[in-house]
């Protein structure tokens, strides 16, 4: 079709047009504004942190100085201790009450907070995505500080903690799998006119059941996590020893509990990683 | 009736299969409960004072001096406020320049010396995200003295993990066209990553490290608990001076300072993806 003539009779394009940019013109600029923001901010919290940039120089030199001297060889006859081998045992134990309870209530939580499906828009659907959102903003050693100033020491702090934790952690990626269903079954069964309930049992909770097993076991390995932690502040567990020998200055006992928290989350996120992989393959 | 007339063998075989599938349920269902039984006992029943704790009343009134707000501490919040989010873009910036190396040995497609480096990698990014922040902050308030500093490398140390991991599968699920195509016009390695590889991963990881930068902000929020500055240290001179309202005001600051990184991070992400 293209001829001779037609292809040298198109305008010239002057050359500095000719240059591609992936960004036009006001783009960029606001490109670059918001990169200029961004590096002003950080230059200016170096600053306003006082943070001591010429200690980088020789930091991992430092650091692995104190582990080699202080902190190696770790203890291990103190955490082959009984007592210590029942508080981890307590630590698994509070993980796993927190992070069921926790997913008991973010089931209806999550229910009620996703957009497509909440039985009521106007009131149930802001409550619950604030309820989500503060659990979850909150972090679990201040659920621990407060449960523990109203009900005392013990590991009921420490279960309740948890259970805050999981509610808004859990309750989050519920309402996002839940928001991403196929609404033709809701649909069906709101024109056969089922009530809210039993379109939620029977039309949403099938579709996610699977994502929703997937989710729980990653849920109850992040509460093991936070588990290991909560004792710190009087919530019960490992945490309690942590502390202990924090404060006496004992690094040997300190290292010797690092390596038991790592190892037990190295076997917490084997465990997880296979439950899941079964749970995917079941499906 | 006529499909088990028609296929016995099968409809015999498939409630077999469904039976099975019962049991197991049922079983696991046991287990569970049964679990949770004795987890409840021995943790909450058998370790509670419940004596001190008293009736629901006393209980009832010991969470009542939570709900008020001290307004007028809020002036005093900006600071550790600003602190806080401070910790949490420099602890971000630090995880992210940390995990280069990492992702670089982490993603089975790039890794220079597979059989050393890529398990030395994943094994990095577990322990990264395995040690809770409060341990990482113990550590290094240990190593390098109370202050701000501890808590950016506390914070750095914990972001590793999650990064590096993201990033290393984003560069992992590389489409191989656009690199084939640069070469084929004559680009150059550097111009191949230029305009092959970068685009096609740096939305997806500088969408991870916004997401991690929002939870950081919940993670930087507690290291003053510790000794790592932040809105965390006055949390903890609230409490330790019996001033619940102010306990309250300082989770009030910390509640709109999350609002406003998921806003921004919501805003940002939009903007760079």
């Amino acid at each position: 079709m293209l001829t001779g003539p037609m292809l040298t009779a198109s305008p010239r394009i002057p050359a500095s047009t000719m240059e591609w940019r992936r960004f036009k013109y006001p783009q960029s600029l606001y490109r670059y504004f918001g990169l200029l923001a961004a590096l002003t901010f950080i230059c200016y919290s170096v600053v306003y942190l006082n943070i001591p940039l010429e200690r980088f120089i020789g930091l991992f030199g430092r650091v692995g100085d104190l582990l080699a001297n202080r902190y190696f060889p770790p203890d291990m006859d103190y955490i082959a201790d009984p007592d210590y081998l029942a508080s981890v045992l307590d630590t698994i134990k509070m993980g796993y009450l927190g992070a069921l309870f926790g997913m008991l209530l973010a089931i209806p939580l999550a229910w009620f907070g996703s957009w497509n499906v909440s039985p009521s828009r106007r009131f149930l659907y802001p409550v619950a995505r604030f309820l989500t959102m503060s659990t979850r903003a909150v972090h679990e050693t201040i659920w621990a500080i407060l449960f523990v100033t109203v009900l005392g020491y013990g590991m009921l702090a420490g279960v309740l903690a948890l259970t805050m934790f999981c509610i808004g952690f859990a309750g989050k990626l519920f309402a996002v799998e839940i928001e991403a269903i196929n609404m033709g079954p809701v649909e069906a069964m709101r024109a056969t006119g089922a009530n809210e309930l039993q379109v939620f049992a029977y039309g949403v909770f099938p579709q996610v059941r699977v994502a929703f097993t997937g989710i729980g076991i990653y849920t109850w390995d992040v509460a093991f996590r936070a588990a290991t932690v909560v004792g710190f502040f009087g919530a019960g567990g490992m945490g309690w020893y942590l502390k202990r020998n924090v404060l006496e200055i004992e690094t040997h006992r300190v290292a010797a509990i690092m390596v038991s928290i790592i190892a037990l989350v190295l076997v917490s996120e084997g465990v997880s990683a296979w439950a899941r992989v079964r749970v995917a393959k079941a499906k | 009736m006529t499909v088990h007339a028609a296929n016995p063998e099968l409809v015999e075989r498939i409630s077999a299969a469904r039976a099975r599938k019962k049991t197991s349920r049922t079983l696991l269902a046991i287990v569970v409960l049964v679990l949770v039984a004795i987890s409840v006992e021995t943790t909450i029943v058998a370790d509670t004072d419940w004596e001190r704790m008293g009736s629901l009343g006393d209980v009832l009134q010991n969470a009542a001096k939570f709900f008020a707000v001290d307004w007028s501490l809020f002036p005093n919040l900006i600071g550790p406020a600003l602190e806080t989010i401070m910790v949490a873009t420099l602890g971000t910036l630090l995880g992210v320049i940390v995990c280069v190396p990492a992702t670089w040995f982490g993603a089975l497609n790039i890794t220079p010396f597979k059989p050393v480096t890529y398990p030395v990698a994943r094994l990095m990014m577990t322990l990264s995200r395995s040690i809770h922040e409060i341990v990482w902050a113990l550590f290094f308030v240990a190593a390098v003295g109370l202050g701000a500093l501890a808590g950016v490398l506390a914070i750095a140390m914990r972001s590793v993990g999650f990064i590096a991991k993201m990033s290393a599968e984003a560069i992992e699920d590389l489409d191989p066209k656009p690199v084939e195509a640069i070469r084929a016009v004559g680009g150059s390695e550097f111009q191949v990553f230029i305009y092959a590889i970068l685009p096609q991963v740096l939305p997806v990881i500088i969408g991870v490290v916004i997401f991690e930068w929002e939870i950081n902000i919940r993670r930087s929020s507690i290291l003053g608990l510790v000794g790592a500055g932040g809105l965390g240290l006055v949390f903890f001179r609230q409490m330790n001076t019996f001033n619940y309202a102010g306990v309250t005001s300082v989770i009030v600051a910390i509640l709109i300072l999350i609002l406003f990184g998921e806003i921004v991070s919501h805003f940002t992400r939009k903007a760079v993806t």
